[in-house]
């Protein structure tokens, strides 16, 4: 997660998350950013990363960063507009109902709730929890759109679920379906650098005549 | 994906004549000529008049066999087929070489020897022939089924059928790693063909006896390709 310290053009209007305030980028947001050479990365000590130390620091054996990564660019530089899934845009005008977001844990109520944070350092605690984990959608996914805007970018297109490992069960399908209520689900693939996105959608052939 | 009638005046002729109508003359006419069928490894033979070979044809059930015979043509029905010849429309009776006519759980047993999957494949093939879609081997397009909104010579098959059952117990093993779903999904493709996935749940009711498969839950899914270079523009009737 990094906070963005200084912001020029259109860029932002699709991209970052604004809390209080200040904007934040997710890690392949940041990751997306610097390689297409708009972004500059400092550490703690204002120093400046290279772009091979921001590698390292995404390197994650366990993870699934790299993936995600690859997922977020390929739309990304399609025109595609990328969230992170079940994370606000911008906390302006939220109404705060349990309602409205179908999200499962407790971090994001927490977020919305704590609308004046006491600190920087508590949000990105906060921040921290909201790891993409393995039975939730990564993405939220939006139509190339030049009038979105964050304080209230609408429904999205589709919410995306990275799959790793084998296709989805029907049963890991439906489990995913019931927490997306109206929005489209889809499956993204990736391999040797390649990603592909499939549709399992449920259907049921007519009777004919 | 929409029907692709062959030629103008396929989809008049397919209104005219819905497959229903067909397969329910077909029913009547087998049961009124007492057809008996010959169990042969795989298939079923029957042996039948100009009439029935006309209606069986048209119901899309088997494929006739050239012979130099003049007054009687034989057709070859597959185990699907002739189960629910047997089974679900009640029209046909089948002998085995014993010469006696066998019982619906005797071909039942004999068929599920013959292929270990035949329960949930059944299953799927009379769900769609249920709601009167022709439904034909899939086998030369690698898959299980090919399914048809009326006759071939009509209509080109929309669907491309895998028949998958609940975890452990799916004995077809299809779509169980990445690279069969792109494989399969491309192959559906490049042959105009959506794929269909029957997921067929038999609810712990085993396959002991043809009377099991009225617990069998079914569940149709379509699995298609997205391609995000296509859809990109901001349309209201974007089917996405």
């Amino acid at each position: 997660m990094a906070e963005v310290v200084e912001k020029k053009g259109k860029m932002w209007v699709t991209m970052g998350m604004v809390r209080s305030g200040k904007t934040y980028c997710f890690i392949e947001e940041t990751l997306f950013l610097i390689e297409i050479g708009a972004l500059h990365l400092s550490d703690e000590n204002g120093i400046c990363l290279s772009l091979k130390e921001v590698y390292e620091k995404l390197s994650d054996e366990s993870g699934c960063y790299w993936e995600l990564f690859e997922v977020y660019r390929h739309l990304k530089s399609l025109g595609y507009i990328v969230g992170r899934h079940g994370i606000a845009w911008s906390v302006k005008g939220l109404k705060i109902k349990t309602g409205t977001c179908s999200l499962q844990g407790g971090e994001e109520r927490n977020e919305l709730l704590e609308m004046e944070p006491k600190g920087t350092s508590s949000i990105i605690d906060l921040f921290d929890n909201m790891q993409i984990n393995e039975v939730s959608p990564a993405f939220d996914v939006y139509l190339p759109n030049s009038r979105f805007r964050k304080s209230s970018p609408g429904d999205p297109s589709f919410s995306l679920y990275l799959s790793r490992g084998n296709p989805p069960s029907k049963v890991e399908i439906e489990a995913l379906e019931r927490k997306q209520g109206a929005i489209p689900l889809k499956f993204c693939h990736v391999e040797n650098g390649r990603v592909s996105f499939f549709s399992f959608d449920r259907v049921e052939l007519a009777v004919l005549p | 994906m929409k029907a692709r009638w062959k030629g103008k005046g396929s989809e008049a002729k397919a209104i005219a004549d819905p497959m229903s109508k067909i397969v329910s003359q077909l029913q009547s006419s087998l049961i009124h000529s007492k057809t008996h069928g010959l169990l042969s490894s795989c298939s079923v033979l029957v042996e039948v008049n100009a009439e029935l070979a006309d209606l069986l044809n048209r119901a899309c059930f088997g494929r006739p066999r050239i012979t130099a015979e003049k007054d009687k043509e034989w057709f070859q029905l597959d185990m699907e087929e002739a189960f629910y010849l047997c089974f679900s429309l009640k029209c046909l009776k089948v002998v085995g070489e014993d010469g006696c006519i066998k019982s619906n759980e005797e071909l039942w047993e004999y068929m599920k020897s013959k292929k270990a999957v035949f329960p949930v494949f059944y299953r799927a093939y009379s769900y769609l022939r249920h709601k009167n879609w022709v439904v034909r081997s899939g086998l030369q397009y690698g898959v299980d089924f090919v399914a048809y909104r009326h006759h071939p010579a009509l209509v080109h098959s929309e669907y491309a059928v895998l028949v998958l059952s609940e975890g452990d117990n799916d004995l077809n093993g299809r779509l169980r790693v990445w690279s069969d779903v792109h494989g399969t999904v491309r192959l559906c493709g490049s042959v105009a063909k959506t794929l269909l996935i029957v997921n067929v749940n038999n609810n712990s009711h085993g396959a002991i006896s043809p009377s099991c498969l009225e617990h069998y839950t079914v569940e149709e899914r379509t699995i298609t390709r997205w391609n995000p270079e296509q859809c990109r523009e901001d349309q209201a009737v974007l089917r996405i």
